[in-house]
């Protein structure tokens, strides 16, 4: 065999070396987090059932808490994060910009996730209103070095929760 | 007051304490806690980051965290003599490269 087809051949492997592992852990996230909004989409319909008629939400401060009984600090916060895959490609697609798929997906589902744990944890406690609701987003690297591939956005959702 | 001890007051984040009454404010409290990964938890968190979705991890400990930082700022409240805090803030800070800063302050108050 020459030396140019021998060349061409492992030009190719290492091409091929390169996308394997992004494209496995693309296409494996595209799976899990096509997952995670379907069982969200089921969750938000059933607790929508059970806590829409009851449940007041407000970004106000000051609507219901005349006649109320109690109240208590409600938080809860998650992390999420797209996969390793999804980064790799969205820095391709960063070259010519525009909208970012993969990235929306996630943050869009971490704010959602989020909102229905603050009612899940309202419910916990007995509050039938939730008022001056505040969600809060930060950026969580706890990369030692900028080479890790870890990234992660945690979003904090806060409210007063009242018992009437 | 022992160290370890929790305690709770009553706490929102909006004005007032709804149902009660304002008594005297008492001025500014804070409470805040650094945190680090621990490496257990940091390879998890990267094998998870090959799939995406949520780092339940990191939410653990940040949720300890936050608490731990609550429990300070309640503390320090109870040592001035309130029995509540309003206007609870939270902020979240990357102070360096491997730990994450939460805080919390509020106005320590008296209600009845």
């Amino acid at each position: 065999m020459s030396g140019v087809g021998v060349g061409i051949i492992i030009a190719l492997v290492s091409v091929v070396i390169t996308f394997l592992f992004p494209t496995l852990s693309w296409a494996l996230g595209r799976w899990y987090q096509g997952r995670l909004v379907r069982a969200l989409n089921e969750q938000e319909k059933r607790t929508g059932k059970m806590l829409q008629s009851e449940h007041y939400l407000s970004t106000s401060s000051s609507m219901n808490a005349i006649g109320a009984n109690g109240s208590t600090l409600l938080h809860v916060s998650i992390c999420v994060g797209p996969s390793m895959g999804q980064m790799f490609f969205m820095w391709f697609k960063s070259l010519v910009g525009g909208r970012l798929a993969s990235y929306d997906t996630v943050l869009d589902f971490g704010r959602r996730e989020v909102l229905l744990r603050l009612k899940k944890q309202a419910d916990e406690f007995g509050c039938s209103t939730i008022e001056n609701i505040r969600i809060e987003t930060s950026v969580i690297s706890f990369a030692k070095n900028q080479k890790s591939k870890t990234s992660s956005v945690e979003f904090l959702a806060f409210a007063t929760g009242i018992r009437q | 007051m022992q160290p370890g001890t929790t305690i709770s007051l009553h706490m929102s984040n909006v004005e007032t304490i709804p149902g009660k009454v304002l008594v005297n404010s008492l001025g500014l409290v804070t409470g805040s806690t650094v945190r680090a990964k621990n490496i257990g938890k940091d390879i998890f968190a990267g094998l998870k980051n090959i799939v995406g979705g949520e780092l339940k991890a990191y939410t653990e400990l940040l949720n300890e965290s936050r608490n731990e930082a609550l429990q300070r700022m309640m503390l320090q409240a109870h040592s001035m003599g309130a029995n509540a805090i309003v206007n609870v803030r939270f902020a979240t800070s990357n102070v360096a490269a491997g730990a994450s800063e939460l805080f919390c302050y509020g106005t320590a108050v008296i209600v009845e």
